[in-house]
């Protein structure tokens, strides 16, 4: 199996984020930081037993 | 969640996968447990380690119906049956029976005499008590389970110091089947510790959830934004990468590489990085838990879950601070309920791999609908949520579920025999923890890091993992487990 060099890879130009990139990281850091709140107000309604 | 990232270019065609044959040994194991149930001992002639200052006294039979055995047959015993089950499987495996027999026995010989000196008092020995007890004046605490350690720094040696000797062991150095197997035997263990807890397990479940919503949500969008704009790599190498730092390791990189249609070895390097830094982390992590999380024990355990890549090591991370924790517990007079730290970090670890086939599928779909569509090129498939999912998951709920029922749903006596008789079954998952323990080590060589311009890659992973996952990881824990403590040994 060849190995790829990764230091002639770095040497390409960098790729620009794409739309749906950008759309991937907003979307699941939106929605993650909304399930965390979420979760978290279940922490605190749920009580330990 | 897996840790072999090199041999899977060159691997023969297996007959059936690793994780199937782990589920079928797990379950053997559990199986033969549950004889004892019936009257028959199936398990008793294991051999169990104890702390030692005198080597006589370090092995014995796990049961007293085998004394006869000795300590030295009860291990040999353990040896034979071992190396005969698992060279059905790495026949299964598609390798060479004749050969991993023999190299397992050395790997076996070596991790399990590791495994005996982590045993020896004046490493093990825990409280005043133990050392007056061993007659010894000092010992460094760190319980019979830095046996483990010293099971990981042999393998470490070996990787570094005896490349040569590394490579003869490969065949025998299979982590990923070795703590899948742990991890179903785990589920029995942990359903026979949580059984008359029922109220603090569910509710350890419940925050559980967090540690999906942070692997995959929170982790992974920020490590692939670090990849791609903070250290220019292409979409190919980020994704896997984040996928690696951010879920569950190997097995997460491999699944990433897959559906994104990456070259094959490019998940394969990051493989590579993931097993070196999981090691780092699993001799760093415990000890500074033990150190500034002694009061809170299970924020320590979800820790370790959520910040120790792979299953292997975030699992032995787990066991280690469990250990570390409860020894300086005891030496305040606290004698915490054994299991629960170790249980917590392994149900964080479970509910994080269950999610790898799904959101593989999501990055299938955007990689071959949006970012690299490619005419008559296959799109997503559903059913590769299935084919990712990691089907040993299911061996250990399988065990979990039945071990769970029976304990709930018999007498005192038999629910004790229940227990006692998993316990026997978990000195066959402390073997595989030791046996990942030392592979893990085997596979680590530092000096990787160095080649093929890994140094770069290595950078991601260590801005992305010290940066920001352990620290994240370390707050989600706090906000989600604080204040909840395991049961005191009654």
């Amino acid at each position: 199996m060849a190995k790829p060099d990764l230091t002639d890879e770095l040497k390409a130009p960098a790729e620009p984020l794409l739309p749906i990139e950008k759309k991937l990281i907003g979307g699941s850091l939106g929605l993650g930081l909304v399930l965390l709140a979420v979760l978290l107000l279940l922490n605190w309604i749920v009580p330990l037993p | 969640m897996s840790d072999t990232p090199i041999s899977i270019a060159a691997a023969p065609p297996a007959r059936l996968s690793e994780d199937a044959l782990a589920v079928v040994i797990g379950l053997g194991a559990f199986v033969l447990a549950l004889v004892s149930l019936l009257g028959a001992d199936a398990l008793g002639w294991l051999a169990k380690s104890s702390v030692w200052i005198d080597p006589g006294t370090a092995l014995a039979p796990a049961s007293k119906a085998y004394a006869s055995l000795g300590g030295a047959g009860a291990l040999v015993l353990t040896w034979l049956a071992l190396t005969a089950v698992l060279s059905v499987a790495a026949f299964l495996l598609g390798d060479d029976v004749g050969r991993f027999a023999v190299r397992f026995t050395v790997a076996f010989v070596i991790a399990y005499g590791a495994w005996l000196a982590g045993n020896w008092a004046h490493l093990a020995a825990v409280t005043p008590a133990e050392e007056a007890k061993f007659g010894i004046s000092w010992s460094l605490r760190l319980t019979n389970e830095g046996g483990f350690i010293v099971a990981l720094l042999a393998g470490l040696v070996i990787a570094n110091f005896f490349p040569a000797f590394a490579a003869w062991l490969k065949s025998a150095i299979r982590p990923e089947l070795y703590i899948k197997i742990a991890i179903v035997i785990l589920g029995a263990f942990i359903a026979v510790t949580v059984a008359g807890k029922l109220s603090l397990a569910s509710s350890v479940m419940l925050r559980g959830l967090a540690a999906i919503v942070e692997a995959y949500l929170i982790y992974w969008p920020v490590v692939y934004l670090i990849a791609r704009k903070g250290f220019g790599f292409s979409r190919e190498w980020s994704a896997p990468l984040a996928s690696g730092v951010s879920i569950c390791g190997v097995a997460a990189a491999i699944a990433t590489g897959g559906a994104i249609r990456a070259r094959p070895q490019v998940p394969v390097l990051v493989s590579s990085l993931v097993v070196i830094f999981a090691v780092l982390e699993v001799l760093i992590l415990p000890v500074i838990a033990q150190t500034f999380m002694a009061r809170e024990p299970l924020v320590a355990a979800a820790w370790m879950g959520l910040a120790v890549k792979t299953d292997g090591a975030a699992i032995a991370a787990g066991g280690i601070t469990q250990s570390l924790i409860e020894a300086k517990a005891a030496a305040e007079g606290i004698h915490y309920q054994s299991g629960w730290i170790l249980s917590v970090t392994a149900t964080v670890k479970v509910f994080i791999d269950i999610f790898i086939g799904v959101w593989a599928f999501i990055l299938a779909y955007l990689w071959t609908n949006y970012v690299n569509p490619r005419p008559g090129a296959p799109k997503a498939r559903l059913a590769e949520i299935w084919e990712r999912f990691p089907k040993f998951i299911l061996g250990f709920v399988a065990t979990f579920i039945i071990a769970l029922a029976l304990s709930l749903g018999t007498g005192a006596d038999a629910s004790g025999r229940l227990a006692g008789a998993i316990g026997e079954a978990n000195l066959l998952r402390v073997i595989f923890f030791v046996l990942t323990f030392f592979s893990i080590g085997v596979m680590s060589d530092f000096r990787r890091l160095w080649q093929d311009g890994l140094g770069r890659l290595a950078a991601v992973y260590i801005v992305s993992l010290f940066g920001f996952v352990i620290w994240v990881g370390f707050v989600i824990s706090w906000l989600f487990f604080a204040g909840i403590k395991p049961p005191l040994a009654s």
